[in-house]
């Protein structure tokens, strides 16, 4: 672990000032397409073959030398890494293909650069940090190795598979394994030394109900030097899961990745595989679609409401918001008979059509919703014990949001953050979300009202038609 | 000086809550009088995730909502396993956390319980045949009551609590 104490000084970041001026929208007239082969030409002086995907998403295949020299100035140019993944023996090609896909501010497209490796290949971690757990990820289950990564720890597979084990390579097929007994190795921990600092371990397992995780906090007395978090004690082997089965049968398996993110999921499987197959859904569909996508968002709000609240010392200003809560998944349960509205979204559309007269029933009750809603906002802004405890609390440095490229989900989530704190330093968000910055005085929440305005708004299309 | 009077005749602090579920309500004072009996009136909860979608903690979590409120039928959850007389268990259990739920479970107290909560702490559910997980919770702890549901309702769990309790008292 030696090489991950300067790891922050290592790191090739572009010039502070570049990145500021790559916040800019750029000049709209560039078309992406002609940027990107501009950009290849002047670094590499070769032309790309640029495919265009079914959802404004660009393929650049890249050959090795032209991928190395491209990646720093991609960097420079303000091009933000979103995802990272690996595909074995893709369209029939020998090894793997890398899929590296970047957005990048002023442009509606994203970018997929194509990298083939084979069992070795090179990291981008030190000019794109967030590159790092995908790596450690395409590792564990492909055990392509990136030669030159600052973390080459395991990431999902744990103590207990064998080393050597990938579930995703191909080669393996689904079915139990011979877990490692006694492991000898632990999990090297970011180590903190200097006087005074001591560590403290919490989790996988603990006090509230809650999912596992592992938190290692290195602490001098009161104040948090570091906090090193370790995941994945849920890993079940999902993608492994849905491999070889047919579209419709991963439905389901969608569903199971996150039981708050029902909806969301399913929908994202089932609009991937509709955009790929060229399947159009009928228009009542996609409304009803959206109508359980924003219930699920509502309920997840008041969640997260309540459990900032909570995380606080301050429960008894939870309550309201989960009784709100409550009543959303009730409201699920008429809709779609289910709490967590499961078994209903498929590839093509719906499952169950709702009736109009139960959508009618829902746009009742949101209407009682949105006043219990404001009340209690109107308490929690009251509360000087609670806006105290939180103006201090999980403020995000501009620093961290450069070299971590952290994404905050927008511009919904923004105001809920506000209250944390998280967004003291908005100017270090965006540009564009500049002006909705506000003092906690000031603090509502237009985005879950305009929310709720829309939602308003779609229901009452379906009790006019 | 303040009449100590006036607390007992002022108005109540508590909101007017305009809500009411009879069957929640007899299940819960049937629940209370068995707890009293068997577990001297406190039935201590450990609750532990081994590899669930995360509904059915979300489920967990709801019956100390308002609507539930199950801590007036003596039922609490506890943040130690060393406080715990029940183990709820959900989730499939993963690899990664087959150590870490039998660490929990022998932190435990003797005498304890274990409930499976949900389809795949049954038996798996649809994670089963996965490398990554065990299967149910049986195969590694005694399991006392099995709850299946994908997730099941919060009624359904405290029901499922309620078997428990007369289970114990045999």
């Amino acid at each position: 672990m030696n090489s991950n104490q300067n790891i922050k000084s290592s790191l090739t970041l572009a010039d502070p000032k570049l990145i500021d001026d790559c916040q800019l929208p750029m000049n709209p007239a560039i078309p992406a397409t002609q940027y990107i082969t501009n950009l290849l030409n002047d670094v590499s002086g070769k032309q790309p073959l640029i495919g265009k995907g079914k959802n404004n998403e660009l393929y650049i295949p890249l050959g090795e030398e032209e991928f190395l020299k491209i990646m720093p100035v991609l960097s420079q140019k303000g091009f933000v890494l979103i995802s990272l993944f690996c595909v074995q023996s893709f369209e029939g090609s020998s090894g793997f293909t890398l899929f590296y896909f970047f957005r990048r501010s002023g442009f509606t497209e994203v970018f997929a650069f194509i990298r083939h490796a084979k069992a070795k290949t090179t990291s981008i971690a030190t000019i794109f940090p967030s590159a790092c757990w995908y790596e450690r990820e395409i590792r564990d289950g492909f055990g392509v190795e990136f030669t030159d990564a600052f973390d080459k720890r395991r990431l999902f597979l744990h103590e207990a598979y064998p080393e050597g084990f990938h579930p995703l390579l191909k080669s393996f097929k689904n079915g139990k394994i011979q877990a490692v007994e006694n492991p000898r190795e632990a999990y090297p921990f970011k180590q903190v030394d200097g006087e005074g600092v001591y560590q403290i371990p919490v989790g996988p397992v603990h006090a509230g109900i809650i999912e596992p995780g592992h938190f290692r906090f290195s602490v001098i007395g009161e104040p948090i030097f570091n906090l090193e978090i370790r995941l994945f004690y849920k890993h079940r082997g999902i993608e492994k899961l849905a491999e070889g089965k047919t579209p419709s049968a991963c439905v389901p398996i969608a569903e199971a990745i996150s039981g708050d993110e029902t909806v969301a999921n399913t929908v994202a499987f089932c609009t991937a595989v509709e955009k790929i197959a060229g399947i159009e859904i009928p228009a009542r569909a996609n409304h009803l679609r959206t109508i359980l996508l924003e219930m699920e968002r509502i309920y997840s709000h008041m969640g997260d409401l309540s459990g900032m609240i909570t995380d606080i010392g301050f429960p008894r200003m939870t309550t309201p918001f989960l009784i709100l809560r409550e009543n959303i998944f009730r409201q699920n349960e008429l809709l779609t008979g289910s709490r967590f509205m499961k078994d209903n979204i498929d590839i093509g559309g719906i499952k169950k059509d709702i009736s109009g007269e139960t959508l009618s029933k829902l746009s009742l009750y949101l209407e009682t919703f949105a006043p219990k809603f404001e009340s209690a906002v109107a308490d929690v802004r009251a509360s000087s014990s609670l806006i105290d405890r939180f103006s201090t609390t999980g403020v995000l440095k501009r620093d961290s949001l450069l070299h971590l490229i952290l994404q905050v989900p927008l511009p919904e989530r923004l105001e809920l953050l506000m209250i944390s704190g998280l967004t003291t330093h908005t100017e270090s968000i965006e540009p564009s979300l500049r002006k909705e910055r506000s003092g906690l005085q000031e603090m509502s929440f237009p985005a879950l009202k305009l929310r709720l305005q829309k939602f308003r708004t779609q229901l009452s299309l379906y009790e006019n038609s | 000086m303040v009449n100590p009077l006036t607390y007992v005749f002022r108005r109540k602090v508590t909101e007017k809550f305009d809500f009411s579920d009879a069957e929640l309500e007899a299940l819960g004072s049937e629940l209370k009088a068995e707890v009293n009996q068997v577990f001297g009136s406190s039935l201590a909860i450990r609750e532990l995730d081994s590899g669930s979608d995360n509904s059915t903690e979300i489920e967990i979590s709801n019956l100390g909502t308002p609507y539930y409120d199950v801590e007036r039928f003596g039922i609490s959850f506890v943040a130690s396993p060393r406080h715990a007389d029940v183990l709820l268990v959900t989730g499939a259990v993963t690899l990664n956390m087959a150590e870490a739920v039998i660490k929990t479970y022998e932190a435990m107290p003797s005498p304890k319980f274990v409930i499976a909560v949900g389809n795949d702490a049954c038996d798996g559910g649809i994670y089963k045949g996965s490398y990554a997980v065990l299967g149910g919770v049986d195969k590694i702890l005694p399991v006392d009551i099995k709850i299946p549901g994908n997730p099941p309702t919060p009624k359904e769990i405290l029901r499922g609590i309620f078997a428990l309790v007369k289970k114990a008292s045999k």
